[in-house]
């Protein structure tokens, strides 16, 4: 029987028995013993250095009970508060056990996650087809944590578009994340629509992504708010296997938001493309902590890596660690990082067409994260991340 | 006339690069000014449009009787002057129909006219592109991204067209240009001559003079103009060079 309220903090502090019974888990489960041997988020932990995790862990919450229920048919899958509420007729979704979690992974919210919540959702693709997934919370100062496992068949193509709605969700935290296998010659696409409304819930997502040979994995997320929310993301690369991971920031007011991610490369002729483009304004704080380590067995990997900002006034503030590991000499790899203002050339050149200084940045801007939304090929789906982007980036009151 | 520059004294970071430069731009007339590299001809140009590298020091640009020098390079450009970049810059990710559509409403709105809708500015659009030459992917496109040297002066060619300006400034409008883009894009600047807008043709070479008619050569040299006459100095210019021209009394 789970308490109504829990403060993760001190929860995580009690002894190795407590916590196993706390778990229902035995005192030498996996699981357990990456947690305890990570602990919890502080500020001085690497991958949380930069996000203020402490204060979001320490504070006591509501929890949920997580009754499964029937889903209703629908076009969309849609989880509300952690609970499939509605589903396409023939996709298969349901709760299990998962054994397959990732003992490698660096975080330890990761292995909380599994813990807290062991029966995960589980969602298995069949042949082509598009998915959109809809996350949905209701609930304030309340803990939302969950987790799914998505497997895709082999040689098939699917797409899974995923967004975020809530309403009063006021200090709420989520922590949620995916277990995704990519199967041999396949290709799994998910865009990510990260967009948090003002006054609402804060959101930490863990993930691995593992895809297996000559598997490739597209991955963008378009990250929009003034709160705080974090993505950490462990990938391992099969042979032939490929990632293009892509993040687009836009922050204003005090958030804290970014990416943390450790990309693995182990198979032979494995290739990652990263590339993040960071819009801050406001005491915005953008995070880009990524590494891509390339295994002794990965020869004649391709890395690239490449994060670019913009900081729109003098209050914000840019971390961006691309860095690369490399145990081996056949490859292809480069990354880096650029942080600035907007091109005063650029700017000079709509100005002398006879369009405002205020308008021009604004076209910039728009530009910028343009680049990335682009990359998103469905147009409807293109048009509803540039919508969100507008209503994010038109919200700040001058800019109307 | 419409622009009268007097006195012109401009300074780029620490080095003073126009040094009392005085020009009259008649209405309806084609000014070319010809000089050697480093005279200060682009940086006249940047002058005259407000430009932020430069620091005007002394003395006075009018445009139709008013000084310009303290207005914002979009009012000039809502005012009439237009400068053709000689490398215009590429802006990944603004549509150039968007930003076409972008300049010509805010032109129409400063004169009290209707903005056009998407399909308006299309149909306005159709004619420009095809007596350019310009394929009709080029306006769908990510502005001067990946285009070539021919196509990004085209561009420029077409903004002429559709802001309609009443000063024109042609900043090496022919470098990089091959005869079929020099032809085209001659062809474009002479059809909006209308015996009242006035171009300012800043050139190192002669060829596009073949092309656009000039009614005045002027010299710049070491930042003054120091000579002003027809078309029949760009001959002695071929001919002698700048340094073996006769300097006008009082330059």
């Amino acid at each position: 029987m789970k308490p109504d309220t829990l403060d993760l903090n001190t929860l995580c502090h009690q002894s190795p028995e407590a916590l196993a019974k706390f778990f229902g888990v035995k005192e030498d489960n996996p699981l357990l013993k990456k947690l305890t041997s990570l602990g919890l988020p502080t500020k001085k932990s690497e991958a949380y250095r930069y996000f203020d995790a402490e204060s979001l862990l320490e504070k006591e919450y509501k929890t949920l009970a997580y009754v499964p229920k029937e889903a209703e048919e629908a076009d969309k899958l849609e989880i509300v508060n952690g609970v499939v509420t509605t589903a396409p007729k023939d996709l298969r979704v349901y709760y299990g056990v998962y054994d397959e979690v990732n003992k490698e992974h660096y975080d330890p919210l990761y292995f909380l996650g599994h813990l807290l919540r062991p029966n995960v959702i589980i969602i298995e693709i069949d042949g082509d087809r598009e998915i959109e997934l809809l996350h949905r919370y209701t609930q304030r100062d309340t803990l939302i944590q969950y987790r799914i496992v998505i497997k895709n068949q082999a040689n098939r193509h699917a797409t899974i578009y995923e967004s975020f709605d809530s309403e009063g969700t006021q200090g709420s935290l989520v922590l949620y994340g995916y277990d995704i296998t990519v199967a041999r010659d396949s290709t799994l696409r998910v865009i990510r629509n990260q967009t948090i409304n003002d006054d609402a819930y804060h959101l930490i997502a863990s993930h691995y992504i593992k895809a297996e040979k000559q598997a490739s994995i597209i991955l963008k997320t378009f990250d929009f708010g003034n709160r705080s929310a974090l993505q950490l993301l462990k990938v391992d690369l099969g042979e032939r296997a490929h990632i293009d991971a892509g993040h687009l920031l836009y922050l204003s007011g005090k958030a804290r938001r970014g990416s943390i991610s450790q990309i693995v490369h182990q198979g032979e002729h494995s290739s990652s493309f990263q590339e993040a483009k960071n819009i801050l304004e406001g005491d915005a704080r953008g995070i880009f902590d990524a590494l891509i380590r390339v295994e002794h067995s990965a020869k004649h990997t391709k890395a690239q890596q490449n994060s670019k900002s913009i900081l729109l006034n003098a209050g914000t503030y840019m971390v961006a660690k691309p860095q690369l590991e490399i145990y081996i000499d056949e490859l292809e790899a480069s990354h880096g990082a650029t942080t600035g203002q907007l091109d005063e050339k650029q700017l000079f050149y709509l100005q002398s067409r006879g369009i405002s200084r205020q308008e021009a940045e604004k076209m910039l801007v728009i530009a910028f994260a343009n680049t990335l939304i682009e990359k998103v090929k469905d147009v409807r789906h293109q048009e509803k991340v540039l919508e969100s982007f507008e209503k994010a980036f038109y919200a700040k009151k001058d800019r109307g | 006339m419409i622009l009268d520059i007097k006195d012109l004294h401009v300074k780029i970071g620490n080095k003073e690069i126009l040094k009392g430069l005085n020009l009259t731009l008649e209405e309806g007339k084609v000014h070319a000014i010809m000089g050697p590299n480093g005279a200060g001809k682009s940086t006249l140009s940047k002058a005259i449009v407000g430009h932020y590298d430069v620091e005007v020091t002394q003395g006075d640009i009018l445009y139709k009787g008013k000084s310009i020098i303290e207005m914002e390079p979009e009012e000039r450009a809502l005012e009439g002057i237009f400068l053709s970049f000689q490398h215009p810059v590429e802006i990944p990710g603004v549509n150039n129909a968007y930003f076409l559509r972008t300049a010509l409403n805010a032109k129409r709105k400063h004169e009290g006219k209707e903005e056009l809708n998407a399909a308006e500015f299309l149909r306005a659009m159709k004619e420009h592109l095809e007596a350019l030459g310009m394929k009709s992917d080029m306006i769908s496109r990510s502005l001067n991204e990946g285009f070539s040297g021919g196509e990004k002066k085209r561009n420029e060619i077409l903004q002429m067209l559709i802001l309609e300006p009443e000063v024109i400034i042609l900043d090496e409008i022919d470098s990089g240009l091959d005869i079929d883009a020099l032809r085209a894009v001659s062809e474009g600047i002479n059809r909006m001559k209308d015996g009242k807008r006035s171009f300012l043709v800043i050139t190192h070479y002669s060829r596009i003079l073949d092309y656009i008619e000039p009614d005045y050569i002027h010299v710049l040299k070491d930042g003054r103009i120091v000579k002003t006459a027809g078309v029949e100095l760009v001959e002695i210019l071929e001919k002698d060079g700048y340094d073996g021209i006769e300097e006008d009394a009082g330059s």
